[in-house]
């Protein structure tokens, strides 16, 4: 198989060549609809019209067996039963393509051949069908450009990543309680698609001076993902992100949250030169759609229910979000007791060991519907009058990176205290009885559960886990994050350690990162 | 032509012109990569390209060599869904 093309096309290289395998791909192998043939057909040599009704084999009448079309000629043969090699040796035609996958066959090289401009010919076509057929972008394999192979032959060097190997995993030196940021950066540094996109240099800095928080995220990745063991020391990041989130400043224990929030938020801030642009070259990042790689990765639509109790009218909004707050049991808040079982928990296999709580427990009661009372009746638009409601939170979007943090920090005008109540998170996590859409068919009465099973695109997997130990005034902060598929480390600052499942899933858990497993195009 | 081939041909012009057929083939697709059939063939068609020489090796080598495996290693599940979606299409537009 000869990567380039053969000598023997060139005989078919002359007069109007291009348009011909055009109309053959776009009749024969990439179609769309019957309608889109057919007009396509008309438009171009009458010829073609009276066959392209019927793909079939001119000598056996089959539609299997590998067709292929003679590209000299009006001529459909199969191969299997070599009606098309019959119709070539006869008549010399000796190019024909497969109408299946678009591969020419040179039957005097007697294998496909792969010349340039025909590839690129067919490339164009399909992805116009695709296009045509609402299908969109689908994934092809990379092929390196001109520059890319240059690139690579002056940078010889190559990493190998095999199952054992640790590449990405370095440890954080502890610069005076600052555990809570470290766990914060494992966490980011082990998110796939943040990775790739640092990794893959997409951060175009338009920041003149040198505080820009993604450039030194990229610095970051940088030493990561370097090979060095050695733990890295993250001054510059601290100091950076007391530059930009001044309530961080200082070495006294912060929140991990907070920090993730605050970090977020520069960062998504500091993404300004990353913005798409449109067709005329003008930016098109708007503060209310902004699609840098933060956005498009952490940031996922709220929705937000209120329904009156007297004209049942329903009122919602939809609000942005990087992360999910969640109340627990014990807490100054009420948390129903919801009963173990139900919809939710049995999706997510989740184990109840005699009234443990789960994190789908959580989640349904973060989407339960909630009576707001008395003292706080909202103006209805629909009854022109206050009224008592109730008010629904669902998901609306998901984010590719569902953030889920468990309120075990509770700064009550009464008390302060940590709450340690043990809550059970899954491996996999099947976010679909939270969705609005969900919401909204069971209200319609229909139990669609076959069809949301197949529906792939709400399931999440657990990568990461950041842990506290200890009090509310001096604690530690941990964190489990997953590398390859299924091997689990514990960074504690400096010290990465082997950890299994068991370990991650038996912690109390405070932040619990969770990664979408199947990813579309948009 | 025996009278199944002709019903054959006559399902295949009904899904092709619906448009059916393309999205059975993408369903199929995604199907087979689900559950790790593709990556098993790839892995086969890397043994036979070892085995004969990537010099020497022709699409018609491989075709020969991995379709009877291809052919036995679909998941019956597969298969089974499949039917059922071309039953369900052929109940809705039949006109034969």
């Amino acid at each position: 198989m000869s990567p380039a093309g053969c000598s023997h096309v060139n005989g078919y290289k002359v007069d109007n060549w291009k348009q011909n395998l055009r109309v053959i791909y776009q009749c024969f192998v990439w179609s769309g609809t019957a309608e889109t043939r057919r007009r396509k057909v008309l438009q171009s040599d009458a010829g073609w019209t009276e066959l392209a009704k019927s793909c079939i084999c001119h000598m056996c009448g089959a539609h299997l067996n590998r067709l292929h079309s003679c590209l000299y000629c009006v001529f459909f043969g199969c191969f299997t039963k070599k009606h098309i090699h019959e119709h070539a040796k006869n008549k010399r035609h000796n190019l024909a393509i497969d109408l299946l996958y678009g591969g020419i066959y040179c039957f005097v090289c007697q294998d496909y051949i792969y010349d340039k401009d025909m590839e690129q010919i067919a490339k164009e076509e399909q992805r116009k069908a695709w296009k045509l057929q609402g299908i969109g972008e689908k994934y092809t394999t990379w092929e390196p450009t001109k520059r890319e192979l240059e690139l690579l032959r002056h940078n010889p060097k190559r990493r190998k990543i095999t199952t054992n190997c640790t590449i990405g995993l370095r440890g954080l030196i502890n610069l005076g309680n600052t555990c809570f940021m470290n766990c914060i950066v494992q966490a980011l540094t082990h998110t796939p698609l943040l990775r790739d996109f640092f990794l893959s240099d997409r951060h175009k800095c338009e920041m003149q001076s040198n505080s820009c928080l993604v450039c030194e995220m990229s610095q970051l990745f940088q030493e990561f993902y370097s090979g060095h063991r050695s733990p890295h020391i993250p001054f510059r990041l601290l100091h950076l992100v007391w530059t930009h989130a001044r309530h961080l400043a200082g070495y006294e224990q912060q929140d991990a949250h907070e920090f993730l929030i605050a970090a977020l938020d520069v960062l998504h801030r500091h993404c300004k030169g990353d913005t798409i642009r449109d067709d005329n070259g003008k930016k098109t990042n708007n503060p209310n759609h902004c699609n840098c790689i933060i956005d498009q990765i952490f940031t996922g639509g709220l929705q937000s229910d209120v329904t009156c109790q007297v004209c049942h009218g329903v009122s919602t909004t939809i609000d942005p979000f990087w992360d999910i707050s969640l109340d627990l049991p014990g807490s100054s808040t009420p948390f129903w007791p919801l009963s173990p079982g139900g919809d939710g928990s049995t999706v997510n296999g989740e184990s109840h060991l005699s009234g443990s709580t789960t994190l789908t427990d959580c989640l349904r009661r973060f989407t339960r519907p909630e009576h707001l009372g008395s003292s706080a009746k909202i103006k209805c638009g629909g009854c022109h009058s206050y009224q008592e409601s109730t008010k629904q939170l669902t998901m609306k979007k998901l984010p590719i990176v569902a953030c889920f943090h468990l309120k075990r920090f509770e700064h009550s005008a009464k008390l302060r205290r940590k709450i340690t109540t043990y809550v059970s998170f899954p491996l996999e996590l099947d976010m679909t009885p939270f969705m609005a859409s969900s919401k909204e068919s069971r209200m319609n009465g229909q139990y669609q559960q076959s069809v949301e099973v197949l529906n792939n695109d709400n399931k999440y997997s657990l990568f990461a886990v950041v842990n506290h130990q200890g009090t509310l005034e001096s604690g530690h902060y941990t964190s489990f994050i997953r590398q390859h598929k299924d091997q689990w480390f514990k960074c504690d600052d400096a010290i990465i350690t082997k950890a299994s499942i068991k370990d991650v899933l038996d912690s109390e858990g405070y932040l619990l990162f969770y990664h979408k497993q199947f990813l579309e195009y948009e | 032509m025996s009278k199944d081939y002709q019903l054959r041909a006559a399902i295949n012009q009904k899904l092709i012109e619906m448009g059916e057929r393309e999205r059975l083939k993408e369903l199929l697709r995604a199907k087979l990569v689900e559950c790790g059939w593709k990556d098993q063939l790839k892995a086969h068609c890397k043994d036979v390209i070892r085995e004969k020489g990537l010099d020497h090796v022709t699409v018609e080598d491989l075709v020969t060599e991995v379709t009877p495996k291809g052919r036995a290693l679909v998941p019956d599940s597969v298969k089974k869904e499949l039917l059922q979606r071309i039953r369900a299409f052929l109940v809705q537009h039949a006109a034969m």
